[in-house]
């Protein structure tokens, strides 16, 4: 009976680790592929995007090893396990996947997919890195409402060399709006020269019952800044709250019963009773009749 | 004894204290999981986070447990202003079922018992098999409800429909109505059930369960009431699930935490509801599979010949 369950344990424990040890094999004429995409500032930082949206959710943030804790474990970007890889072969499982790694042949384009293995060549220790990820400069992020013409103004200064604060001139504002459950983005603009921004607010912006909305201000990844949440603006539409539920529409219960049902319902039964008491009555009659 | 007397004072209170000095950053704790030792005026607790504590019995308050009557009168109400919506992108799920797991932790569900499950579907002979969770649809107008001859179950304003376990008897009426399969019977005593002796009742989350009661999916009720997502759309780490407020016109993603417009998200992908044509209008709607994230890895059995 023992040597049962080790030999059953023993077979289990091959086949698993057969399973995930083994290698990811990629065609000969798939890994000798090179980058057709040029090695440039502005293709990583497209890269980055895409990561940012397709993958850094189970390979985790580039260096901080805080990938998804799956079974076989998604590498971080700089580890050599992702660098050990040529290009063709990156690009073969980007484009295939297997197991728990997504195919993104039909989500993300060839070109795409070329800029993403830019990205992670950016990480590579034998390879000078681009200034993507330069450290992030200390910035401060200033903002209001103007209610009236329904715009965001800000303002934006950052850190410079000598430690005192200069305009920031053509950084991007994200800015959006507070929902249930996360921000939802709704635009984005360029500081100006004097490190103004203005940022008009589309018409169609739902805010809650009373219009108000609560909108987040951030500056991109490049800056270190608190987000600027400007509380309960009156800027956006009233929230519409469609009755769901019709009075009397479910009429099961007494509770919800619709009223010509009730009524039909209780004539009905009144009729049976006044029915059944006739007869009796008439019964009666025809009993008394021959008692006379 | 002293165990049980133990126990019954930290159900009894619920503990919930001021702390701020003794527990750096966060001022109060709302959850300690066990009473070590009590003296006349200072009593040990240990934290959430695994740390031994000495509190001053004085700044213990019982924490606002609504009652069951009360749970109940709010349980039928629903969250004013909202109306729940749920996006379920099928290109994205390869049969993880994390949901499913999430879901029966927390609902106590046996593990043949689902408020949500994976289906393995082939819409047609030559058509390519996919997956698809299934949870309740949350109809506008539900067939279920309609049919309850005790007004045990119900629709809330903001969308959901519910059981009240308390009320329901057990004659299933409204498993036969439902055309989406979506509830589920107590036909054996609840999963753990000892575990939830005596806890109070909870609507919104059909905790603890009742054997000989119908049970189903609540949208996670009772983590909307804390401004969480339901458990299976932030147990899914394939991104497969949007949640939100359909009345806000915006969605969140469980697994990304991105928030898009709800009727851009479900107008640009084609979105469809399960057996819209019976009319039922359901809460819950589909992202077809296509572009698929991970192939179709199940066996499906040919029904189409």
């Amino acid at each position: 009976m023992k040597k049962q369950i080790i030999l059953t344990l023993v077979i289990a424990l091959m086949s698993v680790s057969q399973g995930f040890a083994q290698e990811w094999l990629v065609p000969d004429d798939q890994k000798t592929l090179t980058n057709p995409s040029e090695y440039n500032l502005s293709n990583v930082k497209k890269g980055k995007d895409l990561y940012i949206k397709n993958c850094k959710s189970c390979h985790g943030d580039p260096g901080k090893h805080n990938g998804l804790p799956l079974v076989p474990a998604p590498p971080d970007v700089v580890s050599e396990k992702m660098q050990n890889n040529t290009d063709g072969e990156l690009h073969f499982k980007i484009t295939k996947g297997r197991g728990g790694m997504p195919q993104f042949e039909g989500t993300i384009s060839d070109d795409d997919r070329w800029r993403l293995i830019n990205f992670i060549r950016n990480f590579d220790p034998s390879r000078e890195q681009l200034l993507v990820d330069a450290p992030p400069k200390k910035a401060k992020l200033l903002a209001s409402v103007n209610e009236v013409e329904k715009k965001v103004e800000i303002f934006a200064e950052v850190e410079s060399a000598n430690g005192s604060f200069v305009t920031l001139t053509d950084a991007t504002v994200k800015i959006s709006a507070k929902k249930a459950f996360g921000n939802l983005p709704i635009g984005e603009v360029l500081t100006n020269a004097d490190g103004r921004a203005e940022y008009k607010i589309p018409e169609t912006l739902i805010g809650d019952e009373n219009g108000m909305v609560n909108i987040v201000v951030q500056l991109d990844e490049a800056y270190v800044t608190d987000n600027v949440v400007l509380d309960a603006a009156k800027v956006g539409q009233l929230k519409p709250q469609p009755k769901l539920i019709k009075k009397e529409i479910l009429w099961s219960t007494n509770e919800n019963i619709q009223t010509w049902l009730l009524l039909s319902y209780l004539g009905a039964v009144g009729a049976a009773w006044a029915a059944i008491a006739y007869v009796v009555f008439q019964i009666f009659k025809i009993w008394r009749l021959g008692k006379e | 004894m002293e165990k049980k007397s133990r126990r019954s004072f930290v159900k009894a209170l619920g503990v919930s204290i001021g702390a701020a000095g003794v527990v750096g950053g966060s001022s109060i704790l709302n959850s300690c999981t066990q009473v070590a030792s009590t003296n006349s005026d200072t009593i040990t607790l240990l934290t959430s986070s695994g740390e031994l504590v000495k509190v001053d019995k004085s700044q213990l308050k019982p924490a606002d447990l609504p009652s069951l009557s009360e749970n109940q009168k709010r349980g039928r109400e629903g969250l004013p202003g909202r109306k729940f919506v749920m996006v379920i992108d099928l290109s994205k799920c390869r049969n993880a079922r994390q949901c499913m797991k999430a879901c029966q932790n927390h609902h106590q569900l046996r593990p043949e018992q689902h408020h949500i499950n994976v289906l393995q579907m082939q819409d047609a002979e030559n058509t390519a098999p996919y997956y698809m969770p299934k949870p309740c649809q949350h109809c506008d107008n539900p067939p279920c409800t309609k049919v309850c001859p005790v007004n045990a179950t119900f629709k809330r304003e903001d969308g959901i429909v519910l059981i009240d376990n308390e009320r329901c008897i057990g004659c299933r009426f409204c498993i036969a109505a439902c055309p989406y399969s979506a509830r589920v019977f107590n036909w054996f005593e609840p999963r753990d059930a000892e575990k939830y002796e005596g806890v109070t009742y909870n609507i919104e989350a059909n905790v603890p369960q009742k054997k000989g009661t119908i049970s189903k999916c609540l949208f996670s009720a009772d983590r909307l009431r804390d401004g969480k997502l339901p458990s299976c759309v932030s147990a899914c780490p394939n991104g497969v699930y949007w949640f939100g407020d359909q009345n806000e016109d915006a969605v969140t993603n469980g697994t990304t935490h991105e928030t898009t417009s709800f009727s851009k998200l479900i107008k640009d992908n084609a979105a469809y509801t399960l057996m819209e044509e019976l009319g039922t209008k359901p809460r819950v709607y589909y992202l077809p599979p296509k572009d698929r994230a991970f192939p179709f890895q199940g066996e499906i059995d040919q029904h189409h010949s």
